[in-house]
Parts: C-alpha cells; structure tokens; sequence
C-alpha cells in the first residue's frame, strides 16, 4: 500500500543528506553521504512491504505471511558496506587535515 | 609457402610480454636491462627472419560477430617494416645501454620501448583493419610515453602532448576511412569485411570493384582524404609535420627509433599498403603532391635549424615526403621509390641520430654553430657520417643516392605521360632535393673545418654506443657499394629481390608485368641522371650562401601566419583557456559535482514519470502504526539537528540519534537481523567518529545566505524527487512475491528432521539468503570491508612515512 508518511519522511532525509553533501565542511559531507544510506536503507526495506511478521520460520513448520526477506539481505549487506565507506571517508577527512591544514573543501581546492 | 601462425603470435607476443616482465628484469639486471630488451628485438628478429621467404596470411578469430579478426599478414612491405623494426630496434636497445646510463627512468624507458617496438610489428603484420587501427594508435601511446620521457621537463611535457594530439587525432579520421571502406566493401564484394589483404574476400582481391564502389557513391575523395590525414599526421607531412621536431625532447636512441624505423614509418606504410587499392588519379593528385610539398619545405626548414637533432627531425620529414611522393605516383617507378627509400632512409638516418647522440653526449652541446671539427676526436664516428650523409644528401654511389633518382625517373615519366601541370613534379623534386643536399652537408660539416676554441674536450665514445652507427652505416655503405657492382653486372641480388618482393606489396594486382627490381650507377645519360646533376650542381654553388638561406628561411617561418605552429598553440590555448570550463565545470569542488549529478538525475527521474503518464496516488490515510510514525518522527528531528549542528561533536551524537531511530524502526518493521546490525554499526560509527573528531579542528564555518538558499532549493528538488519515487513505487506491489519463493525453500522439511538439507535448511530466511542463495554476495561485501580496513591501514601508514620524507 502507499507509504505516505514514509514517502515524507524519506523526502526530508535526502533532502537533509543532500544538503549537508553540498557543505564545504568535509565532516558535514560524510554526515550527509550517511544520512542518504541510511534513508536509502529505509527505502529498500519499505519497498518489501511493512506488514508480515519477521521472516524465521518454525522448524519443519510452516509459516504465515512473512515480511520480504530479500530486501533485508540486502539491506543487510548494504548497512556493512555503508560502515566500511564511512570509516574510509573518516580517515580520508583525517588524512586531508594531515596534508592541508585544513578540513574546508573550498580552501583545499584553492590550495591545490 | 604459408607462414607458421605461432610464430607470427610470437612475433607479437614477445616485445609485449618482454615489457611486462621488464620490472622484474631491471630489479635483477639494473642497467643491463638494455641488452635484455635487445635480446628479444633480436628473437623477433630471428623470427620474422624465419617467416622470409613465406607469403600469405593466418587468421585468429576476434570478435566474429563483426567480422573482426586477427589477422596477420606476410609480404615484402610487412616483412621490411618487421625487419626495420626489430633490427633497429636491436642496436637502439644496445646503444641505449651506453647512453642512458645513470637517466633516470630506465624501467619504464625499457618497457614503453619494447612495447613500442611491439606495436610497430602490430601495424606491420596486421591484415586486419580493426587490428591495425588498434596497433597504430598503441604506437601514438608509446611515443607519448618516450616522448615525454623527461617528466619534469615543460618542452617534454609540451612535445608529448603535441605528438598524441595530432597522431591520435589523425588516427581517428583514418578510423572513419576505415568505416566508410568497411560499408562500401559490403556493397562492393557482397561480404562486410575489416579484412584489408590476404584472403579471398579481402579488399585488396576485389580493389576494381572498390574503387568503382567509391567513385559511384562519390566516397574515393572523401576516404583518400581520411586515410591521407591519418598517414600524414603519423608520418609528419605538411602541415602535419609540427610535432615531429618537438619530438627531438625524446631520449637521442627514442629519435633514432621513431624517426627510422617506427613510428613514422607507420605513416609511409599506411600508403604503401593502401596504394594498390586506392591508385588512382585523384590519389597520385593527393599523395604525390603531399609528398612533394613535404619534401621541399621541411627540407627547407632543416636549413633553418639551429640543433642537429631538429635538423635531423626536419629532414625525416622531408624523406618521409619523398617516400610519399614515391608512392603518390602511379607508375612502377613510383613504388620502386618508395620502397628503396624506407630502406635506405632507415639506414641513414638511423646512424645518423645515433652519430647525433654520440656528438651530444660527447661534445654536450647539440647547437649547429657550436660544433665543428669533430673528426679529429671522433674518427670512427666521422666515417659513418660521411657514409650516411652523402647517402642523404643523394650523392652517388651512397645509397640514397639511387632511390632519389627513382623518384626523379617516376616524376618525369609522369610529367612526359600527362604533361601540362604534371611537369611541376620533377621542378618540384628538383628544388627540394637541393635543400636537402644543402643540409646533408652542412650536417658533414660538423665533422669538418676548424674545431671552434669554446668546444672542449671530447671525448670518444664507449663501444657500445660506437657499434650501433657503424653496423647501420656499413650497411648503408654496402647498399651504395651494391649500385656500383651492379653497374658491372654483379648484382646484391638478396637487396634487389627483396625490393621487389616490397614493391609488389604495393603494385596493383594484375598488372600484368612482372617487377623486377634492380639499381646500378648511371651508364648513360638519362632525364633523371639530368636531374640529379642539377642538384648537386646547384647544391654546391649554393652551399658557400649557406648562412644567407639559412637566414632567408627564418625569416620566413618567423611569420606566424606560415607557421603551422601558430595555429597549434593558438588553438590548444583558446581552447585550455576556455574558462567557462574551470571556472563553472570542472571546478575541483565537490560541491558542484554533486549538484549537477543529483539534479541531472532528479531531472531525468521526474522527466521519466512524467512521460510515463504515472500519476500520484490520492492520499488514502496514514496506514501506518503509530509507533513507527513516532519513531520516523523521531528520526526527522535527529536529522535536522544533525544538518544544523552548531559543532562537530554535536553533529555526531544527533546524527547517532537518528541511527538508532532507524534500528528501531527495522525492529518494528520486522526485521531483527538489520536492527542487530545497525546497533552494532551505529555504536561503532559514533565510536569512530569521536576519535576522529579529537584531532580535526571545530569547523564552525557559517555558509553564505545565498549558497544556503542555493543549496536548499537543490535539496527540495532532490526530496521531492525522492517523495514522489516513494509514492509511486509502494502505490502497487507485485502479486507473485518473491518472499513467498525464498520462505518455501530456506526452512528444512520436516521429514529432513533436525539435518540442514536441500536448499538452504535454516529457520531465519534472511541468514539463508545471505549464506547461501547469495553467498558470493556476502563474500563480496566482507571483500569491501576488508578492502577499507586495508586502505585505512595504508593511509594511516602511509602518513607517517610520509612525514619522515
């Protein structure tokens, strides 16, 4: 059925993310790339429907009407990965402060 | 006889693998490497030697579905082209032993030459054109790469840049002549083919039927044009001869390379290969006027150098000309010419770069009117010079001699057979071969006259940068000396029949007449023996005013409208500085990127629904429990509080907030396993960004009013898009879901009782899946994570050391 209050809630959290990844403070872009894979996240999962109960069965039983379990396989994964990038992005953000004094994206690109 | 087919893919195979392997070679060898390198020009050598005597074709399927192949072809002109391009390439690698010695640079020096070499043999043996194209544009790379071999040198940087420019560029037009012949072929044989010579359905078989393909479609001029641009940007004809002296930037052996043997002569192959099928009048209009404009006026500017190497570049210039000319014109003559030329110009001109390299690296100056005198210090040197030059300069009995009165013969056969303008060939020939004995001696002179007082101490040369020049210049010698025997009836038949085999490659076939190709010394007085005197004469009453033309052609080419090279540079500067490219473009900032990537996409989403006719739902009600709209709820405040963050540390807790909202609301969606991980996650994440955040500065900076209002709208557009998405994907849900399809499979049957059997056997789908419907899946995701552990570890790593240098 159609996610109203998700469609919002969604809308504002790119919106937020893409904000913040327009910011030249380069902690501010990672906080803004994590927003938008957290929300991407939220998506994929309300993409598999809300309703359902979770999806372990009984064993040898049968089951009722479960919730999608491929989307959390994949949202799964994706939730990894998303920590993997946002440790390599913080030692990155580290790593320019180390070689430009700075962290303003602005300041490293007239620097260079 | 065929040749052998794994010996051709060795032929091939062995200058690329050589440079592959030339990083662990030069760890073990150093320096030594050179000899390496010289040891596989010598096994293709050997190799190519092997295939000499066969003729034809082999074929290795490529992409058969377009009819593209690997074909690799045998004749005379692929042979010559093979054996000038290891043999050279033999005593450039020795001699470069000797010269680069403590240059920096020597591993990929070792391995761009190599494969340098390797793609030269490409374009020689290629039957393909797709194949050739390919080869011919790996040769532009690698002498990019030797071009610009000095790194750090701006006149380096600037002559690489100005060689791939104009080769590559020339390249592409070839490709689209390629295109066209491959279309017209479809129409002439029946067959689309990219196979240009060497099998029943090649190009070359049915050239009659191609040509009146062409003309009747009004294509000939269009693809003469297209190839002429492509051979003459490779080949450095006018006025696309611009790069070739800046090329001199290059180490001296990468010069004597590119210059005699590849490279270059990829241009001139180009013609000789093609000549059979397109010969034509508007081809002899084309090439033989090209050829000749070349010839006279880089000739010309040879006398106007200052450097011996740009001399030298300048005059290969104006022999590649000739060579062009030679096959421009359509008699038999013509291609005699042409084929003679590459020999003997490969011959002299090669020694003549290495003697260039020897005077450098000796003397250490390579300006003309510094040097003089040099055969006192250099005796052995001198020798070649004098054997290589006068062979340049077209004096008999050197060799160049004889292939300069082909051409003399080819442009008066043609002027007496079609008269009118045609009799400005042999004026034209004339006039520029004065230049070019002009500069031939006064590059001997080098070696002549007095020792000017400023030039020091010069040294002789180790032996094996010596040995190189004298193995090209006895050759030279003995092809000059094989004119005079032949002129008493003893002939160097293995040179003259290997001629002929090169110039049938390059003759129509079924001319009818048989080639035999043979030169001696004049016997008697023919137009072209004339011609030759002329030259010589007027050569030298000219060469005393030597200094006077030499300033009568600066002056000229200091006129910037004349210059090619005006264009050259005004054209890449308008273009380099076209600031709306920096400045609005490509700004460096990654603000500007992702605004035009996420407003590209938003576009491009919104335009889709809206040409899909996809309308938004009514709204319907909440449908929601009121738990997870408090939780979302939630999540909203934490994100807002995160993008208005007064500081750092604050940022990072609320963004911590909203993480957690997020696991909560996977808890009541259902889904333990992404709340589990996102809780372990989201505690990590805070962890590490509080440790992060101790050693970067408070950033406070307040964004301008306008970029905030600027990037806000950016922001509404994109969580518009991504409303409107939502909306429209959970609108409709597919019957046939797929969850049903998993749930049925991953639990164990109850007859399996307690074992883990069939398809996944595991109560929790969501594990199942992971672990084992999409297992690789799951490996590629710990594969990620390992990959950033390893790059945070190397990052951090690489800042300490970094500090210590």
């Amino acid at each position: 059925m159609t996610q109203f209050v998700l469609a919002l809630v969604l809308g504002i959290l790119f919106a937020l993310g893409t904000y913040l990844v327009l910011r030249s403070d380069v902690v501010r872009v990672v906080w803004g790339v994590s927003i938008i894979s957290q929300a991407a996240n939220v998506y994929l999962v309300t993409m598999g429907g809300l309703s359902g109960s979770v999806p372990i069965v009984a064993h040898g039983g049968g089951h009722g009407h479960v919730t999608d379990p491929l989307v959390q396989a994949l949202v799964l994964t994706a939730i990894v990965i998303g920590f993997g990038t946002t440790a390599f992005a913080l030692v990155l953000t580290y790593r320019t402060y180390e070689a430009h004094g700075t962290i303003d994206l602005t300041e490293v690109s007239e620097n260079t | 006889m065929q040749p052998n087919q794994t010996v051709l893919l060795a032929v091939l195979a062995l200058p690329f693998l050589g440079a592959a392997v030339t990083p662990l070679v030069y760890r073990a060898l150093g320096e030594r490497t050179a000899y390496f390198a010289a040891a596989i020009a010598g096994g293709c050598l050997l190799l190519i030697a092997s295939q000499a005597s066969t003729h034809g074709s082999v074929t290795l399927p490529w992409i058969p579905s377009l009819g593209v192949s690997l074909s690799l072809y045998v004749d005379g002109l692929a042979l010559l082209i093979g054996f000038l391009a290891s043999g050279v390439g033999v005593l450039i690698f020795t001699y470069s032993g000797g010269y680069m010695h403590d240059e920096p640079g020597q591993m990929k020096y070792y391995a761009t030459l190599q494969a340098f070499m390797g793609s030269m043999l490409g374009v020689a043996f290629a039957a393909d054109l797709v194949a050739l194209f390919l080869f011919w544009e790996l040769t532009s790379v690698a002498s990019f790469l030797l071009i610009g071999h000095y790194r750090s040198e701006e006149s380096s940087k600037y002559a690489a840049r100005k060689s791939m420019l104009i080769t590559v560029a020339g390249g592409l037009f070839m490709l689209i002549g390629f295109l066209v012949l491959h279309g017209v072929a479809a129409d002439a044989i029946g067959t689309a083919t990219f196979r240009l010579v060497g099998s029943e359905n090649s190009m070359l078989a049915h050239a009659d039927e191609i040509q009146e393909a062409l003309r009747s479609a009004g294509l000939l001029v269009p693809v003469l044009l297209l190839i002429g641009i492509g051979a003459a940007a490779k080949s450095a004809q006018v006025p696309l001869h611009i790069w070739l002296p800046n090329a001199m930037e290059a180490p001296t052996p990468v010069s004597a390379f590119l210059h005699s043997a590849t490279m270059v002569k990829a241009g001139v192959y180009l013609v000789g290969r093609f000549r059979p099928l397109l010969l034509t009048d508007e081809w002899m209009i084309l090439f033989a006027t090209l050829g000749l404009v070349t010839m006279t006026v880089t000739a010309m500017l040879a006398i106007a150098a200052s450097d011996i190497k740009e001399l030298l570049a300048y005059s290969t210039a104006s022999h590649l000309g000739l060579i062009v000319a030679g096959y421009g014109l359509s008699n038999v003559y013509g291609a005699e010419t042409g084929a003679f030329h590459i020999v003997n110009h490969a011959l002299f001109k090669a020694a003549l770069f290495l003697v260039a390299g020897i005077v450098a690296h000796e003397a250490g100056t390579r300006a003309i009117d510094e040097l003089g005198g040099l055969r006192h210090d250099l005796p052995v040197t001198a020798a070649v010079t004098v054997v290589a030059a006068l062979g340049m300069a077209g004096v008999p009995p050197f060799n160049g001699f004889y292939s300069k009165e082909l051409l003399f013969e080819a442009t008066y056969e043609v002027a007496l057979h079609d008269g009118g303008v045609w009799w400005l060939l042999p004026v034209v020939a004339v006039f520029g071969s004065v230049f070019t004995f002009l500069y031939s001696i006064r590059f001997l002179m080098l070696f002549f006259g007095e020792k000017p007082h400023e030039l020091g101490e010069v040294h002789s040369p180790p032996a094996i940068m010596l040995a190189p020049p004298v193995v090209l210049g006895v050759l030279a010698g003995v092809v000059g000396l094989g004119g005079v025997t032949s002129t008493f009836g003893v002939h160097l038949t293995p040179l003259t029949d290997f001629v002929t085999r090169v110039v049938e490659s390059s003759v129509a076939h079924g001319g009818g007449h048989e080639i035999h190709f043979g030169y001696h010394l004049p016997t008697k007085l023919k137009p072209a023996v004339v011609m030759s005197a002329i030259t010589i004469g007027v050569g030298l009453v000219a060469y005393p005013f030597f200094d006077h033309l030499r300033d009568g052609v600066r002056t000229l080419r200091s006129v910037p409208l004349l210059s090619p090279n005006f264009y050259y540079d005004t054209g890449t500067e308008a273009l380099d500085e076209t600031e709306f490219v920096t400045t609005h473009l490509q700004t460096g900032l990654l603000r500007t990127y992702a605004t035009a990537l996420v407003l590209a996409v938003s576009a491009m989403t919104l335009g889709a629904y809206a040409a899909a006719g996809a309308n938004l739902p009514a709204f319907t009600g909440v449908g929601l429990a009121l738990p997870l709209v408090l939780v979302l709820l939630v999540a909203i405040v934490g994100a807002f509080a995160v993008t208005g963050a007064p500081s750092h540390v604050a940022g990072v807790l609320t963004l911590s907030i909203l993480g957690f909202m997020v696991a909560i609301f996977y808890i009541l969606a259902s889904a333990p396993d992404l709340a589990l991980t996102q809780l372990v996650v989201e505690t990590l994440v805070l962890v590490l960004f509080l440790l992060v955040l101790d050693k970067l500065p408070a950033f406070y900076g307040e964004p301008s009013r306008l970029r905030s209002a600027r990037d806000g709208l950016v922001s509404v557009v994109v969580g518009a898009t991504v409303f409107t998405t939502v909306l429209l994907s959970t609108k409709a849900t597919p019957n046939d879901v797929i969850a049903e399809f998993l749930a049925k499979r991953a639990g164990v049957p109850s007859e399996h009782g307690t074992y883990l059997l069939d398809w996944g056997g595991g109560g929790n789908i969501v594990n199942v899946i992971l672990v084992d419907f999409r297992a690789f899946d799951t490996m590629g995701e710990i594969s990620v994570v390992a990959m950033a552990a390893l790059s945070v570890v190397t990052i951090l790593a690489m800042r300490e050391r970094g500090e210590v240098q």
